[in-house]
């Protein structure tokens, strides 16, 4: 937990991008109901997908997308020496995302898929969160992050109060919700060790969680190998990708 | 007070409730399962349901609710007490989570009385069902007394035909309050019972008690004094490996009732809410206080703290057993962690 750096009265903000499909940044534009209030607290100065001036005199800097290329190399720190206080938000920027699912491909194989015969000029790193590069002072996890998380943050930075994500698992907030757990239903899915604040929106629709906010502090993933192989006739190589889909990047691993 | 009243009574009773302001809930089949719901006809409540996969509880201590409304202005701040919701009349109760309610009402009415859960639980009425047995194999009521109930409800209905899965058509209504007498009289609905329907709800209760098997192999009134020596056990660091301290039990249990509170302000930062919160005593940060420090860091000492609350403290604090042996514990655990089994290991341990 970090306590939010001293900020202007009208803190400055900006919003980066880095490869990915920019759907965080977006999501900031769909908080239509406070929208305008964020902006009546706070003075964008710098952000793509919604304007086209340009200033680097920057408190807050928000970056969505994974450290994937050499340029996004220098981006990202350029971000950080440019911003006061630095926010990863979206899956890509806080773990890697998707992205890093190209890790686990042969480079030549996946270049030559995605840019054809052209696929020499693009040149590529293995995918991974601004957090591998620079120090991240928050990270708003998620596919996308939830805006409303977003809102939440804009408020501790504006009473500098400290701000922290939940600890609980997806669990948690489908029990809140009343929904059937997935499992009742023969779908194994990965809520209990995934950290909580989408609102379970995947169960809520039926579909199983697969992780996108990343990990909570302490999951047990012993358990979790364990209790999928051994109680749900799961394949272990199956429990890793479902693992993988958004945290390849993680620390914690499957023992 | 005793009627005899008809289904289709039942079903007047909830919609002339609806007519005059009341919410109405009870179980509702969704796909597999049924559910405690607000409904729009009587006739939709299906009174013959095995178990809800929540118990009612949220409907008196809501899983977030709005405590209360703050302003900060230039010199004072105000804050307004948010008031409950809407009258309820709950119909379709089992005992085991009229028990609970009855937990629920001593654990929220002694000490410093809680306010918006006793608003809820005056303006409710609670109608409960008997049922045939055991509602699937996770329950064990019957070892914890969950099957009897003498409290939480204001009529008992007693099924005077039917059977298991098979909704009766005759029920016997025993009034347990003075609220229940005032639904029954309000209503002017069924008939004095006759000694035949004397003598059906007898039989129903003989074949219901005939129904209820024990699973533990001891009294549960030795439980305090089992866990007295198990505080040691390696059980419950076993256990822990395959726990993911993910809350699911607590949060589906009738009688877990911790929460937490949380200021949420507005854009403004001039104005907000406080909000409580369920709670559970497994989730990582639950006993995390002020400066940082967690006083059940692993999951096996959080584990513990559960059993304990469940067979053994609240007993002691409340003189009432804090597990209703519902089962909804058990059926909630991707791990598959079950409170019968620990409860029996521990027994065999010594």
């Amino acid at each position: 937990m970090v306590s939010p750096a001293p900020v202007s009265a009208k803190p400055k903000i900006a919003v980066f991008s880095l490869t990915g499909c920019e759907g965080c940044s977006l999501a900031i534009l769909e908080l239509e109901d406070v929208l305008l209030d964020i902006l009546g607290k706070f003075e964008v100065v710098n952000f793509r997908e919604a304007m086209t001036e340009r200033s680097w005199d920057i408190d807050i800097g928000f970056v969505d997308g994974a450290v994937s290329t050499p340029s996004d190399v220098e981006e990202v720190k350029m971000f950080r020496e440019k911003s006061k206080v630095l926010v990863a938000i979206g899956a890509c920027a806080c773990t890697g995302g998707i992205n890093t699912l190209k890790n686990y491909q042969n480079e030549e194989d996946y270049r030559k898929y995605v840019y054809g015969n052209k696929w020499n000029v693009f040149p590529t790193i293995p995918a991974q969160p601004c957090s591998a590069f620079v120090k991240v002072d928050y990270e708003l996890p998620g596919c996308p992050m939830n805006k409303f998380e977003f809102a939440e943050l804009a408020k501790s930075v504006l009473l500098g109060k400290p701000f922290k994500l939940p600890s609980d698992p997806v669990c948690v907030e489908c029990k809140k919700k009343g929904n059937l757990c997935l499992y009742e239903k023969g779908l194994v899915c990965l809520g209990p060790v995934t950290r909580a604040g989408c609102g379970a929106i995947c169960p809520t629709y039926g579909a199983k969680c697969e992780g996108c906010r990343g990990l909570v502090d302490k999951p047990n993933l012993q358990a979790a190998a364990e209790n999928m192989v051994n109680l749900y006739g799961m394949k272990i190589e199956d429990v890793l990708a479902d693992f993988r889909m958004f945290g390849a990047y993680q620390k914690e691993r499957i023992p | 007070m005793e009627r005899v009243v008809t289904a289709n009574e039942l079903a007047a009773i909830a919609d002339e409730a609806m007519r005059t302001g009341r919410t109405v809930v009870g179980p509702v089949r969704r796909k597999e399962r049924y559910f405690y719901e607000a409904v729009s006809r009587g006739a939709d409540l299906a009174l013959d349901f095995n178990y809800c996969v929540y118990s009612p509880r949220s409907f008196f201590l809501p899983s977030s609710e709005t405590v209360l409304s703050y302003s900060i202005g230039t010199k004072e701040v105000k804050a307004a007490p948010a008031t409950g919701g809407t009258p309820l009349l709950i119909m379709g109760v089992h005992p085991c989570d009229c028990n609970a309610v009855a937990l629920l009402d001593a654990v929220f009415g002694s000490g410093v009385p809680d306010d918006h859960y006793l608003a809820r639980r005056k303006d409710s009425i609670v109608v409960a069902v008997d049922c045939h047995g055991p509602c699937d194999q996770t329950a064990f009521c019957r070892d914890m007394g969950g099957n009897e109930a003498k409290e939480g409800f204001d009529v008992m209905l007693t099924p005077l035909n039917g059977g298991k899965g098979q909704a009766a058509e005759r029920y016997l209504a025993a009034a347990a309050t003075e609220r229940g007498k005032e639904l029954l009289a309000y209503n002017k609905v069924g008939k004095a019972p006759a000694n035949a329907d004397k003598d059906a709800a007898e039989k129903f209760r003989e074949a219901r008690n005939a129904n209820f098997k024990k699973k533990l192999p001891y009294e549960a009134e030795k439980l305090p004094e089992i866990l007295d020596r198990s505080y040691n056990s390696l059980l419950w660091q076993v256990t822990a490996k395959r726990c993911y301290s993910c809350g699911s039990c607590n949060l589906v249990c009738p009688t877990c009732y911790c929460f937490t509170v949380k200021d949420v302000p507005d854009l403004s930062c001039a104005s907000g809410r406080r909000v409580r919160e369920w709670d559970g005593c497994q989730l990582q940060d639950f006993a995390t206080v002020a400066g940082g420090h967690n006083f059940r860091p692993e999951s096996s000492s959080r584990l513990r703290h559960r059993i304990f609350r469940k067979g053994k403290w609240i007993k002691e604090q409340q003189g009432r057993m804090g597990c209703v042996g519902c089962g909804r514990c058990d059926r909630a655990c991707t791990a598959k962690i079950s409170v019968v089994e620990i409860y029996t290991q521990l027994a065999e341990e010594r």
